[in-house]
């Protein structure tokens, strides 16, 4: 092998493709990256047994040759040059020779046929816009089950309904929903991302141009945009059918500026007992609602929010985190919280908004 | 031998395969290093053995792309050396059995949050199947066995045996059950298969949608790559003409493929009104079978199946009570058990018989009534006779037989007496009701074709 191309580009490939290596598997071939120099395109590719990746990137060749690298090794290394250089990689025996005008690395080669190749998927074929794909991701991933004996929870469930695409994860004390409009968008019955990938896969869409291609069966996805190739597996379960839980009509509806609201629950986290317990109350004159916190060994907080009411006075008591979390993925202004019977779970949505919903379980007395 | 090997695949697989698949594994193993061997060949087991070829299950796409490029030869290799006749291997993806931790422990940090009410609403997305029908909860007895038989036919050799299967049943006698366990089943047994459990309902709105925005060809093509569909209630196809078509045509791709097609409906295909005749044949084409009712023995096994892990047991007399009274529908009876069930939480104690009678009182079913015009009019519809000649004084001898037919399942099935029966029909003496009734009493037991017609009436009132 004998090419050249530019660093930065070699840079970037080489560290995105670095992250998705078996660090953790005990097959040291995994804990590489692959180079393949072809035609005129360089492939870096790594995979650690759930995510593959494979990077085309632009290079003069030489001569053509396939290298297998140390991936720690490679990005540290790669990690040094400066961006605005050529860098010429040779193959020669087992040792792969980095060259810009600065520098001379050599590093030494592992056996290259022993790297597995990715899967290629056949299945349904969508087009979908990045953004699209990214916000529907991030309004919803926090969510997610971290168990490995729930795997269909575990994960991120997308699906279509007309003109709108969905995304939804729960670990069964709150789910978050975002539906997203997409006009025409075909029919997507399910695709389960595993959450373990999803810091990954956002990391792939940060760099990807407007719009990728996504093929998918039931056990397993590929992304394509732009010379760069993800694939992940999926988990081939069901998802809930949460739309049942989802409470159909409020008994008590509140609604608070969202920045008053939350800084009053993260000054109530000071006070949390060790099941970051809070308390909801309406007093009877319901123009303001008071939370509440109590620590016996550090002290306790109330505190009252303005707020429109409609409906009944109640007195509810939740997990203050699961509560927190939601304000990663509100818009606007201003929060909506509607409550039903006790022990039934409450909605929490932006006003205006209608796209994004959280459900969150009553903490028990 | 390494540990995992013994205990993951070997619940499922047969043991022979297993043995085979061990032995393999120790030629492989002394072949490769310890480590590409466990991460290439952990988690992997044969499945089946079907036809002359061995489907090996492995975890996931990455292991399946490279035991294709890679390892394949030396699988089929081995393999062929321990048995000869296997002519081919296949790789699918199973999903392994996760590990059974009680979900107390797994969310023990947040015990103080109750969880949300997910498990009830467990359906599978891909098949809209519900995991809970299974054949394992399914009580089989006389009324229900010979559709249970069918059903095991089918899961033992799907796309062969009797394609399509129609079941109907009057509402509630686990028609849903059944279908829906066929279609776990098979899944179970050979994940590659594509299920579709789906309701006429649903079925019919995504074609009238496909319709509205002009994708007709998208809604054919989606259901014509399943290899088992399952349609319940379709009954309600009647006098949809579109739906009916876009079935039919479904219908005969799926056929001609020898995929697998089950329906249930709570008539027979033949006397569900304003369905088109092509589809009426057709329905009859595989195996037509019906559930009845419960008899009170099997209705006995159902509250014991049904009751068997509630946290208050029921006493053998107040099941037996509930059996004798409570009959009709397995769907009635497990609403009187789900009633129990409350009461006794409520109360936290098991309830005794007393209470269970007081109860159960609003449930128990009267004993059907019904009004002699009704049967009237829907004896003459079943005839073509308008109903108002039945009452007239004639003596057509179409008119002569409807009114005699009337007489006696007003009689025999709904236990009217003769002068009432007469004075309603046009003041008839109760003599010749008598008459009537004994008339078309005997004929019955020679005539076939009124045989026919007398249960077609029957099923009207149903």
């Amino acid at each position: 092998m004998n090419i050249t191309c530019t660093t930065e580009k070699l840079k970037n490939a080489v560290s995105l493709a670095e992250r998705m290596t078996g660090k953790a598997l005990t097959l040291p071939t995994l804990h590489a990256i692959l180079l393949t120099a072809s035609g005129n395109t360089i492939k870096v590719r790594a995979t650690n047994l759930t995510l593959g990746i494979e990077i085309e990137i632009p290079a003069t060749i030489v001569e053509e040759g396939t290298v297998l690298i140390k991936g720690e090794v490679l990005s540290s290394v790669c990690n040094h040059l400066s961006d605005a250089s050529e860098v010429r990689l040779t193959l020669d025996n087992d040792n792969l020779t980095i060259q810009t005008p600065q520098h001379k690395t050599v590093i030494k080669c592992l056996p290259a046929d022993e790297f597995p190749t990715l899967p290629t998927v056949e299945g349904e074929q969508i087009e979908l816009k990045t953004s699209v794909l990214q916000e529907g991701i991030r309004s919803v991933y926090f969510c997610a089950a971290m168990t490995d004996i729930k795997p269909e929870i575990a994960s991120i469930f997308i699906y279509s309904e007309e003109n709108s695409l969905n995304f939804v994860a729960t670990d069964s004390f709150r789910l978050a929903e975002k539906k997203i409009p997409v006009k025409g968008i075909a029919e997507i019955s399910k695709i389960l991302i595993p959450y373990k990938n999803i810091a990954d896969i956002l990391r792939v869409l940060d760099v990807a141009p407007d719009t990728v291609r996504i093929t998918y069966s039931r056990n397993q996805i590929a992304l394509f945009a732009n010379g760069l190739y993800l694939t992940s597996r999926l988990i081939d379960g069901g998802f809930p059918q949460y739309q049942l839980i989802i409470p159909k009509e409020a008994l008590t509806k509140v609604v608070m500026l969202k920045q008053e609201l939350l800084n009053t629950l993260r000054l109530s986290t000071i006070f949390a007992d060790k099941f970051f317990q809070v308390t909801f109350a309406i007093p009877e004159d319901k123009k303001s609602i008071t939370i509440s916190s109590k620590n016996s060994d550090v002290g306790s907080s109330v505190s009252t929010v303005d707020a429109a009411i409609e409906g009944n006075p109640i007195e509810v008591e939740f997990n203050l985190k699961y509560f927190l979390d939601v304000f990663q993925a509100l818009s606007g202004d201003s929060v909506a919280v509607s409550f039903t019977q006790p022990n039934k779970p409450i909605v929490i949505q932006s006003v205006n908004d209608a796209s994004f919903l959280y459900l969150l379980m009553p903490a028990n007395r | 031998m390494l540990k995992w090997r013994k205990n993951l695949y070997d619940t499922f697989m047969d043991s022979n395969l297993t043995q085979l698949w061990n032995t393999c594994l120790g030629v492989i193993e002394s072949q490769l290093t310890k480590a590409t061997f466990n991460t290439w060949f952990r988690n992997t087991g044969i499945s089946k053995e079907e036809d002359g070829v061995i489907y090996i299950g492995v975890p996931n796409e990455f292991v399946r792309e490279w035991l294709v490029t890679k390892y394949q030869k030396l699988i089929l290799k081995t393999i062929v050396e321990n048995l000869s006749h296997i002519r081919a291997i296949e790789f699918v993806i199973s999903s392994l059995p996760t590990p059974t931790v009680s979900e107390k422990n797994l969310f023990s940090t947040a015990s103080q949050t109750s969880a949300l009410p997910l498990q009830n609403v467990f359906i599978n997305r891909d098949d809209n199947l519900n995991p809970r029908y299974t054949f394992d909860r399914f009580v089989v007895g006389p009324f229900n066995e010979l559709a249970y038989a069918a059903a095991q036919a089918i899961v033992k050799r799907p796309q062969h045996a009797f394609n399509p299967l129609f079941i109907y049943g009057a509402s509630g006698m686990g028609k849903t059950h059944l279908i829906q366990a066929i279609g776990n089943e098979i899944k179970k047994d050979s994940p590659e298969k594509r299920v579709l459990y789906t309701t006429l309902e649903k079925f019919m709105n995504e074609y009238v949608i496909s319709v509205q925005n002009n994708r007709q060809q998208i809604f054919q093509d989606k259901y014509r790559k399943f290899d088992i569909l399952i349609i319940d209630d379709i009954q309600f196809i009647a006098g949809k003409e579109g739906t009916q078509n876009a079935l039919f045509h479904i219908f005969n791709t799926l056929y001609e493929q020898n995929k697998h097609i089950i329906l249930s409906s709570d008539k027979h295909p033949n006397h569900i009104i304003g369905l088109e005749d092509r589809l009426k044949t057709r329905f009859n084409a595989g195996m037509t079978l019906d559930i009845q009712e419960p008899d009170l023995e099997s209705r006995l096994a159902i509250i014991k199946e049904k009751t068997y892990q509630t946290p208050y047991p029921i006493d053998a007399e107040v099941i037996t009570y509930i059996a004798s009274a409570v009959t009709g529908s397995i769907r009635e009876l497990e609403g009187v058990l789900n009633m129990i069930a409350m009461h006794s939480e409520m109360k936290q104690k098991a309830i005794g018989l007393t209470d269970v009678k007081l109860l159960i009182k609003n449930s128990v079913k009267p004993k059907r009534t019904i009004s002699i015009d009704s049967v009237v009019k829907t004896v003459s519809e079943y005839y073509n006779l308008d109903e108002r000649v039945i009452y007239e004084k004639t003596r057509r001898k179409e008119i002569v037989r409807a009114r005699q037919i009337i007489m006696f399942v007003l009689r025999e099935d709904f236990n009217e007496s003769y002068p009432s029966i007469g004075a309603k029909l046009g003041g008839k003496d109760h003599t010749t009701v008598i008459h009537s009734y004994e008339k078309i009493k005997s004929e019955l037991s020679n005539d076939p074709h009124l045989m026919k017609e007398l249960e077609d009436i029957r099923i009207l009132f149903k």
